[in-house]
């Protein structure tokens, strides 16, 4: 009886796994075949002849790419640093802090989030190029900060919520200032939720196209989807070199990824209380 | 000198009126207990001393200062809570050494005090672990050791033991009686366990919706309970009430009939009602062909065997009274008996205050 529904659970997750790494796996096979292999009729499943001719010649005949890579690097690392101390600091304050109106104040900093970015750019646009932030690192983390402190706030303040109160309490009693039980209880203690958080901002931060196309112009500024975009050409569509460069683009984030999953460790909280 | 003095104390949450006009001094080395139900201001009162909690009105002096606005850690008091609220990422020695680190007091004292604390609670061995790694009856002496080494004018205990098992609580409890023996500060212990306030307090603080009941000795409370809340609150199995009614003779004869007493041990003036008070413990039970004042037969409805005691559900008449009996060669189920009461060891209540006669 019991095994029935869990069957047909099983089944759900493997089909939703397999419909969202679907274009994942094509991507990477793509990367592997050789342009004839691409173009064949009926479609090559596994590549035929196996090569990985289309990595060499990336990385040869358009070294760019790993700048664009290490752009990209850059913006996300400093977005996600930025946005973790300022969201920390904003999400401690409004969860912890007793603020009054906190519940007022966080609904404001949802709605700010609701603004599309396109609709923020010629403004954006203009301010950059008259404060010279055009084409710097500091202007598209500045952006993307902006972008994505309020989801970092939110996703903070309600970790933090989640804290048994008794231990600040305490900590209080010891004699430590909000700052310093901030830095260093609250901070170790949440410590699988910055990692969260910040590993979500870091992806973001990544994939964003519309800011990063419009205030990185200069080519050797340009992070990775966007220099990507611009791959193809005027009349063909060269899906070997934008497969591979998109493996490319997407294996620092994987990395990124398996380092820090193993981080995000559960009960760390465990010993404080009962 | 460290004398607590709440002087008509009061915390308001918007309307709510959580603790009222709490007015008492705390004598220098005094175990209080705060005692009562919970949602009673106990709590509250007690997170008032020690800081964490503003003070809406009244006064709060230690050892004569004024301590309203003052900061929790200037305030010379520590506190051990339910939950123990460890640093959970830090290890005992650390757990233990830092309110004297914040201090600035030199790493040398820090160890020796932090190794005579440990070692007076039996942590030593385990100063280097986490809590994580520890049993919860190690974990409240962590934090019991963390209050002790800052060598504070009060301690302030939030329900400390009421995480543990009832063996090790038992254990706890008289190792805190130990413990302040040989410290003799001034502690003040919030529970809702009447156990652990008859046994450990100097006096008790009975607290009932934000208004104390009650202050007295254990002694006090158990066998002159001011009104009828405390009466109940306090000794287990609770207290047995029957409303009784003056008769023409001037005597006075419960609801039911079955029960008459010629007279009652303290003056209620002309109240024609009064409520009775009668300890299950107070109930003497003896063979059915008992005679005498204030002898009544009674018949067993249920008895309960808990080891030592026996409890004895007994009807006379239609009143129903709750009598605890020695625990071998007690009557049974079935059973014609005969109690006796007396006089006193009646308590007698206002029906419409609850406060008592004396």
């Amino acid at each position: 009886m019991k095994t029935r529904p869990r069957f047909g659970l099983y089944a759900l997750v493997i089909l939703s796994v397999v419909i969202s790494f679907l274009p994942i796996i094509w991507l990477v096979l793509t990367s592997l075949k050789t342009t004839e292999g691409i173009y064949a009729w009926p479609p090559q499943y596994l590549p035929d002849p196996f090569t990985l001719k289309n990595y060499i010649n990336i990385i040869t005949n358009s070294p760019e790419l790993l700048l664009y890579v290490l752009n990209s690097f850059i913006v996300a690392l400093g977005c996600t640093v930025v946005a973790l101390s300022f969201g920390g600091m904003a999400g401690y304050a409004l969860s912890r802090l007793g603020m009054r109106r906190a519940g007022v104040l966080m609904v404001f900093i949802l709605a700010v989030s609701m603004f599309p970015p396109v609709s923020l750019l010629p403004s954006l646009f203009q301010n950059f190029l008259s404060l010279g932030l055009l084409n710097t690192y500091t202007g598209l983390i500045i952006a993307h900060t902006g972008l994505f402190l309020p989801f970092t706030v939110w996703m903070l303040a309600s970790y933090f919520a989640t804290l048994p109160s008794e231990i600040e309490e305490a900590a209080r009693m010891d004699g430590m200032g909000f700052f310093r039980i901030f830095w260093s209880i609250v901070i170790p203690l949440s410590w699988p939720g910055f990692v969260a958080t910040g590993l979500i901002v870091f992806i973001f931060s990544w994939n964003e196209f519309p800011l990063a196309l419009v205030l990185m112009t200069q080519n050797a500024m340009r992070t990775a989807p966007v220099g990507i975009s611009l791959y193809p050409g005027e009349y063909a569509f060269p899906w070997e070199t934008i497969s591979t460069a998109t493996v490319i683009a997407i294996v620092p984030i994987l990395i990124i990824t398996a380092i820090f999953q193993k981080q995000i460790v559960g009960g760390l909280t465990a010993g404080a209380g009962k | 000198m460290t004398e607590v003095k709440l002087d008509r104390i009061g915390k308001k949450y918007g309307a709510v009126e959580a603790v009222q006009q709490f007015d008492l001094t705390i004598r220098e080395g005094e175990f209080l207990v705060l005692l009562g139900p919970s949602g009673c201001g106990k709590s509250t009162t007690l997170r008032m001393i020690a800081g964490l909690e503003s003070i809406t009105s009244g006064d709060l002096l230690i050892g004569g200062d004024r301590m309203n606005d003052v900061d929790p850690k200037d305030r010379g008091v520590a506190m051990v809570f339910q939950n123990y609220a460890l640093y959970p990422h830090k290890t005992v020695f650390d757990n233990m050494a830092m309110a004297l680190k914040l201090q600035k007091v030199p790493t040398a004292e820090i160890n020796d005090r932090v190794g005579r604390t440990a070692e007076m609670l039996g942590l030593t061995d385990y100063l280097q672990r986490k809590p994580a790694a520890l049993s919860g009856g190690q974990r409240q002496r962590v934090a019991i050791g963390r209050a002790i080494v800052r060598t504070p004018k009060v301690f302030l205990f939030d329900e400390p033991l009421s995480n543990l098992d009832a063996k090790l609580r038992v254990k706890m409890r008289m190792e805190l009686q130990e413990l302040h023996a040989r410290l003799n500060a001034t502690s003040v212990y919030v529970t809702h366990d009447q156990v652990e306030a008859m046994t450990l307090a100097d006096r008790i603080v009975i607290m009932n919706g934000g208004v104390v009941a009650q202050v007295g000795t254990p002694r006090e409370v158990y066998d002159h309970p001011a009104d009828e809340f405390v009466a109940g609150f306090i000794g287990s199995p609770a207290m047995n009430f029957l409303d009784l009614t003056r008769d023409d003779t001037g005597g006075w004869r419960s609801d039911c009939g079955s029960l008459s007493l010629p007279a009652l041990p303290v003056d209620t003036g002309t109240r024609q009602r009064v409520r009775l008070g009668v300890r299950p413990e107070h109930i003497e039970v003896s063979g059915a062909a008992a005679q005498g004042p204030l002898t009544f037969p009674a018949q067993v409805l249920l008895d309960e065997l808990l080891g030592a005691d026996a409890l004895l559900s007994l009807g006379i008449g239609e009143a129903r009274l709750l009598a605890r009996v020695g625990g071998t060669g007690h009557p049974v189920k079935g059973d014609s008996v005969a109690i006796r009461l007396t006089p006193s060891q009646l308590h007698v209540f206002d029906c419409e205050t609850g406060a008592a006669f004396r």
